[in-house]
């Protein structure tokens, strides 16, 4: 009997344990594999794992040439998130390649790349598959005689402190950065042909990349502003991608050190690295930034079941539901430029909705004079914001024969004549028989 | 002669046109003024449609049609009826009547359902 009772407590006590135990609910799985040239980086970049730790991350270190590496096992994915923090790699180990990580990418996984003035051929068609374009000269940097950090030493200009940041709350998050970035790294240019790519760091106008030990024969290639120093993309899939050019950037050493930047006096405490990286890998990582929209509904005003044919000249409402992941809980998206069009080869009606600030977007209009079988399509791409891609189809239908008017106002003066004729006959016919 | 002016010409012929119809039957002159507003009717409906346009133009027509119509079946029962016609001297004008009603009774049903 108090065996029994015993089994009972410890098997409510289990099952009341494992309740409490937190799992941090992420959109993107927990579970990222970070590849190291060496594995000191683990200690020196330390912050910024235990920051990636603290928001429910497991992190898998390896080394990039381990030849057991893999991140696919029987068609599952191992891994939901990659960081590349292996520049000067030529080969990775195992059953990895240039392939298999883009067709990571392609499944909708979300990947970092810093890359480092070692950076070797693989990292960098890595990037330039991803959209970005690397210097091709390997001993080049960036250097910038005009905003390079103010140090004990003069250098030769190649560690930057930079603060020419995107403007975008999504990305870079609600609190402005205030103090530079600390950079020492190689630049990179955008592919012109790709329209996903957005530069996040850009270089100030007076940066160049070359060779800082050796003199300029002709001038610099890559300068100002077509040199990007951190860039993300937003794939169609919605997986995203930070491609950085300076290891060295994610670094304790840059965090925790204050930064001023040449030809200003204003000197701070500690650079803005920490703030950008933790706020950069939040949006990387789909914690800010991430829409859904559910409930498509749309019915003739005054009805509530969506009908399954619409007539021409009918009133109807539409509405949607859209939320953003809050690193938490879906939380209610708040915009004023979200538009739906009722669309058929082209839109016949564009409407932007009107939101009632707790995630439902709503508009009314009237369906337009042309029968058909039309969309009502939400196409919404904002910088920052997953693209919400939704589409509705519904067929228009012309009037039935009894649905026009009865009597036609322009009409009337013809109606008027033929009653009146009749009239006439009727008189006429009297006044011919009776008359006198 | 004297001097004949082309004016004092259509003077005269106006008054003996005038005078000859004059000498008309009642019946006839009934006839002709039903004939007129017919047509008086359907001009104002041409007008009209000339003004705002054949939108309708199914109920144009048929408003057109019942006034066309009803003035060239008077001219039907007119002809019938006028003693001084030769061909109709045998034909009795109730026939003629009963035909006029006939055909207007057809006619008014076809208007009615081409008049939307």
């Amino acid at each position: 009997m108090a065996k029994l009772a015993i089994a009972i407590f410890l098997a409510i006590s289990l099952v009341l344990f494992s309740r409490l135990s937190f799992s941090r609910e992420s959109l993107t799985g927990r579970r990222i594999l970070v590849l190291l040239d060496d594995l000191s980086i683990k200690s020196s970049h330390s912050i910024f794992f235990n920051s990636l730790r603290s928001r429910g991350f497991d992190l898998d270190f390896k080394l990039a040439e381990d030849k057991s590496l893999s991140l696919q096992r029987y068609s599952q994915y191992l891994y939901d998130g990659l960081v590349l923090f292996s520049p000067s790699v030529e080969r990775f180990g195992g059953a990895l390649d240039l392939g298999a990580v883009l067709d990571f990418v392609d499944s909708g996984h979300n990947l970092i790349i810093a890359a480092d003035s070692s950076a070797s051929d693989l990292i960098k068609s890595v990037a330039t598959e991803c959209g970005v374009d690397f210097d091709e000269d390997p001993s080049a940097m960036v250097i910038d005689h005009n905003s390079y950090a103010v140090s004990e030493t003069e250098g030769d200009h190649t560690l930057i402190a930079a603060d020419d940041f995107i403007e975008s709350d999504a990305i870079l998050g609600k609190n402005k950065i205030e103090a530079p970035i600390l950079f020492e790294g190689i630049g990179h240019s955008l592919n012109a042909g790709s329209s996903l790519v957005v530069k996040v760091l850009s270089a100030s106008p007076s940066a160049y990349s070359a060779n800082p030990s050796s003199k300029l024969s002709n001038p610099p290639s890559l300068t100002g502003p077509a040199l990007s120093l951190v860039s993300v993309v937003q794939a169609r899939n919605n997986a995203r991608i930070m491609i950085s050019g300076s290891l060295s950037m994610f670094s304790n050493r840059f965090f925790r050190s204050g930064v001023q930047k040449a030809g200003t006096s204003a000197k701070y405490k500690k650079s803005g690295n920490e703030q950008f990286v933790t706020e950069l890998s939040k949006w990387v990582f789909h914690e800010r930034g991430h829409l859904k929209a559910v409930n498509v509904r749309h019915q003739k005003v005054g009805e509530t079941d969506e009908p399954a044919v619409y007539r021409i000249k009918d009133d109807l409402d539409f509405s949607v539901e859209i939320y953003e992941w809050s690193g938490k809980s879906w939380e209610p998206y708040v915009a004023d430029d979200v538009q739906v069009q009722f669309y058929m080869m082209s839109p016949y009606v564009l409407n932007t909705l009107s939101t009632d600030q707790k995630g439902l977007y709503h508009t009314s209009f009237k369906v337009p004079d042309v029968y058909g079988v039309f969309q009502f399509k939400i196409e919404y791409h904002k910088l920052g914001y997953t693209s919400l891609s939704l589409s509705k189809q519904i067929p228009v239908r012309p009037f039935r024969h009894n649905e026009y008017e009865r009597f036609i106002t322009t009409a009337f003066p013809y109606y008027g004549a033929s009653f009146t004729t009749m009239a006439g006959f009727f008189i006429f016919s009297f006044i011919f028989l009776y008359h006198k | 002669m004297g001097r004949s002016t082309n004016k004092d010409d259509a003077q005269a012929l106006f008054q003996s046109l005038r005078a000859a119809y004059a000498a008309t039957p009642t019946n006839l002159k009934i006839i002709d003024l039903y004939v007129g507003f017919a047509i008086f009717t359907a001009l104002i409906q041409v007008a009209y449609m000339a003004i705002v346009g054949s939108f309708p133009f199914n109920s144009f027509l048929s408003g057109v049609l019942s006034c066309v119509g009803t003035a060239v079946l008077a001219v039907c029962l007119r002809i019938q009826v006028n003693k001084e016609n030769k061909e109709f001297k045998d034909f009795p004008p109730e026939r003629a009547f009963a035909d006029f009603v006939l055909c207007n009774l057809v006619l008014h049903l076809v208007i009615m359902n081409f008049l939307g």
